[in-house]
């Protein structure tokens, strides 16, 4: 049977039709993923608290105001690089960043954060304002920082938040709550403790004092401004851009871990790490369970007793509790998983196919290659690998689902290459700080859902393999 | 005709496959260093417990340089007595002989139930556990498997043959402990039904028959786990092998013969698809087993997959417990293939013959 033959009659069946096309939305998802994310994102961006931190903390996806009854609040970053308007004072100019924002939501946000990124000065250290404009025309100005000055023998431009940007979360920040609670007594005449106002900063933020409420403060929705005044004296100073986060109770397509991790980008950076666990995994394995098979039934004798003793053990050892030893003790590397994977599975194409060679050996088709004076080796590649390609494709086929999983299952139990983040270690994470226990259901389900997906892709290939490898399905059918 | 030959030859290649792991346990351990550092956690236990009940006594009362001194020497002694001092390769046979015996000494973190810090009292408290759990889904799962298999195997190409194909197709492609997290999401926390992890409440139930009941509450949501992921593919793997069965000329002729369709299916069918059965359970006894280790990990069922878990986890991970852990669930694979392949040795008579 061709290749070509081969396609036909799996694209024939149901299921073969089925894993083509999600085998092909898959490596087109994949393709995609390879190009969005550089190969050591695990390590640089996804261990690296810092960059989720604007981010809600175990956030479901925004998804979830689509379900009747749910009104959650998302997640909505202003930023700017560029001043709106810039006004001369004094000796220098002031550069004012406007960031609006329409709230309307029934609760309050999670946080409210600020960020400045890389601020360059050649005099006086300039001034960092930050003010918010409420709906009903009044404006609260809640922080205020002189960038630091010159450190001794630092010489002009002084660059500062370069590496890491100065970040402010308002709600937390003490001046910003004492602000606050002055704004609410000059404005409103109302004497809220600033314990109260601490506790509840955020619905403070967006809100006005109401004695009839239990917690004394009121949402009040509108139009919201953010405003960061800079004070430069120099016409070179800058500032490289600013961002006002307002975190809510729902993000992204796929919502947040506990760190305010996209959990969206880690799913999609799985699937080509999936593929290539599965790919790789499949086509060594086969690779050599084949060779060694038809080399053992072929060859015959001492070669053939070595061959199949040594498959009998290494079949017969259990897999998992090795797997994991060894990963254990030799490092969680993924080339090493795979490694291991692959030096425990070959045995049974070998097994299976010694014995397939060794009917197909006394043939005639054999007998008459050998009298026409063909050479072993091209015996066994010209003569008996073809009758035996489909159940070897067959085989690389479903075992790619096995090494996805055996893969998983070591990431769930914490062996994971710690600086690839797979499926399952999303999962181990989720299940090692509780989240199945918090109800966390958009960080456990998805993951699984996607290696089950995944893994039902290459049986189906499989299953629509049958009628290739298995002509009696063929007649029945 | 005659059992031991056949018999003989299995337990060879199921010794051979006990003797190979071990060595690649202990030459692994070796060639990696962790051998030495696991002696020498050994031996400086016993250091330090020697200098606690030294410094106690009156003969050294405060005299510190002397108390040193007699530690150093019994250190040396130990170093000795252990070998330490060789190179890994030449203590193989001793640290063969150590893991089989599971003279792994003591403990970093974990306790066995009784409170024994001893990595043998640690993991064979485990034991019965896991083997309670492994072998109720193993049984449930044959004998589900059996009966639908065979069933299936009549209507091949039906629509419900064709949902099977599917189920498992996904019953294989579902991680064991990504169901166990949805269980629990949904039988435990959704609805409250059963328990969420564990084996018996606490404080657990006064009076045998009432604990008893306690632990097969806990045990209902891993064993439909496990048998749920392991049952698809044996389905799957009955209702071809039975197929393939029925369609040879024998099963004609016996049909023709105008025999009533259940003798048929007993003994034409049945008794002849026997042997793959069994062996088709062989082969997913592996897949079992590691299923087990992930579901008590899920269900905090306290065995020897759930040890597993402790002993990786944490800032020092137990190296001593997962060694003896992966030896002893070797042997419990071991044992449990052995049984198996008697069971196989009895069902087909052609391997006695030759």
């Amino acid at each position: 049977m061709t290749g070509r033959e081969m396609f036909r009659e799996l694209l024939a069946t149901f299921p073969g039709k089925a894993g083509v096309v999600m085998l092909v939305i898959l490596i087109g998802l994949s393709i995609y993923a390879a190009v969005r994310f550089p190969l050591d994102w695990g390590r640089n961006e996804w261990s690296d608290p810092a960059r989720w931190s604007d981010n809600p903390k175990s956030a479901p996806p925004a998804w979830v105001n689509l379900l009747p009854g749910t009104d959650r609040l998302g997640t909505t970053k202003l930023a700017a690089s560029t001043p709106t308007d810039v006004s001369p004072s004094g000796n220098g100019e002031v550069r004012t960043y406007r960031l609006p924002i329409t709230f309307d939501a029934d609760e309050p946000p999670t946080f409210v954060s600020l960020s400045v990124a890389a601020v360059t000065y050649y005099s006086r250290p300039p001034i960092l304002t930050v003010s918010l404009a409420r709906p009903d025309e009044t404006e609260v100005v809640l922080y205020r920082q002189v960038v630091r000055g010159p450190r001794e023998g630092e010489v002009a431009p002084f660059q500062r938040f370069r590496q890491a940007p100065l970040r402010v979360v308002l709600n937390n920040e003490s001046t910003a709550i004492a602000n606050m609670a002055d704004f609410f007594r000059d404005t409103y005449g109302a004497d809220l403790h600033q314990t109260t106002v601490r506790n509840s900063m955020n619905r403070a933020l967006f809100g006005r004092p109401d004695p009839n409420d239990p917690d004394g403060l009121v949402l009040m929705p509108g139009e919201y401004v953010f405003n960061l005044r800079v004070s430069f004296t120099d016409a070179r100073d800058s500032l490289e851009s600013v961002q006002f986060v307002v975190a809510g109770s729902v993000f992204g397509l796929m919502g947040t871990d506990a760190l305010g991790r996209d959990l969206a980008q880690a799913l999609l950076f799985g699937l080509p790490i999936a593929l290539i666990i599965g790919i790789s995994a499949s086509v060594i394995t086969t690779s050599i369970g084949a060779t060694l098979g038809v080399i053992s039934g072929y060859a015959g004798g001492r070669t053939d007793m070595v061959i199949q003793r040594f498959a009998d053990i290494v079949a017969n050892v259990p897999l998992l509790p090795l797997l994991i030893f060894f990963v254990f003790v030799v490092g969680s590397n993924l080339y090493l998983i795979i490694l291991f994977l692959v030096a425990f599975s070959w045995p049974g194409l070998t097994i299976l196919l010694r014995s397939m060679v060794l009917q197909m050996r006394t043939g005639q088709l054999i007998e008459s290659a050998t009298t026409l004076g063909a050479s072993r080796w091209r015996i066994m590649y010209r003569h008996i690998f073809p009758h035996v390609a489909p159940y070897v494709f067959a085989q690389m086929i479903f075992f790619a689902p096995a090494a996805i999983l055996a893969e998983a299952s070591l990431s769930f139990l914490g062996l994971g290459d710690p600086s690839i983040p797979t499926w399952g270690q999303i999962l181990e994470n989720g299940f090692r700080t509780g989240a199945v226990f918090l109800g966390y259901w958009w960080w456990v389900i998805p993951p699984g859902v996607l290696i089950i997906i995944t893994a039902v892709t290459f049986m189906f290939l499989a299953l629509g393999m049958e009628p290739v490898v298995n002509p009696r399905l063929r007649r029945v059918r | 005709m005659s059992f031991a030959r056949p018999l003989a030859l299995r337990a060879i290649t199921l010794i051979g496959v006990l003797l190979v792991v071990l060595l690649l346990l202990v030459v692994t351990l070796g060639a990696t260093g962790f051998s030495d550092r696991l002696l020498e956690a050994t031996i400086g236990e016993e250091v330090r417990g020697l200098r606690t009940s030294l410094s106690q006594s009156r003969t050294f009362g405060g005299n510190v340089e002397a108390l040193d001194e007699a530690v150093e020497v019994r250190r040396a002694e130990l170093v000795e007595f252990y070998d330490l001092d060789q190179h890994w390769a030449r203590r193989l046979p001793k640290t063969v002989l150590r893991v089989l015996t599971l003279d792994l000494g003591e403990a970093r973190n974990l306790k066995s139930f009784s409170g024994s810090r001893r990595v043998s009292d640690i993991v064979l408290d485990r034991l019965p556990n896991t083997a309670l759990l492994l072998t109720t889904s193993l049984v449930i799962t044959a004998i589900i498997g059996l009966i639908a298999g065979v069933r299936l195997s009549t209507r091949i190409g039906s629509k419900i043959d064709r949902i099977v194909s599917y189920f498992s197709a996904v019953s294989f492609a579902t991680p064991a402990w990504w169901l166990g997290i949805l269980m629990i999401l949904i039988f435990a926390f959704k609805f409250g039904l059963l328990p969420s992890g564990g084996m018996y409440s606490t404080p657990p139930p006064e009076g045998g028959f009432l604990r008893f009941l306690d632990l097969l509450k806990h045990a209902i949501l891993p064993v439909l786990t496990l048998v749920l992921v392991s049952i698809g593919p044996y389905i799957y793997s009955v209702r071809t092998m039975t197929m393939n069965v029925a369609q040879e000329d024998h099963v004609a002729m016996a049909r023709a013969k105008g025999m009533p369709e259940g003798i048929v299916t007993r003994r034409h069918i049945l008794r002849v698809a026997a042997p793959p059965i069994v062996t088709g359970l062989i082969l997913g006894l592996a897949g079992s087993l590691g299923g087990s280790i992930l579901v008590e990990t899920i269900f905090n069922w306290q065995g020897m997959g759930r040890l597993y878990f402790e002993a990786v986890s944490g800032g020092a991970p137990d190296e001593g417990v997962i060694v003896a852990l992966t030896f002893v669930f070797t042997l419990l694979y071991v044992a449990a293939r052995f049984i198996l392949e008697v069971l196989y040795i009895v069902l087909d008579p052609r391997v006695r013959y030759t």
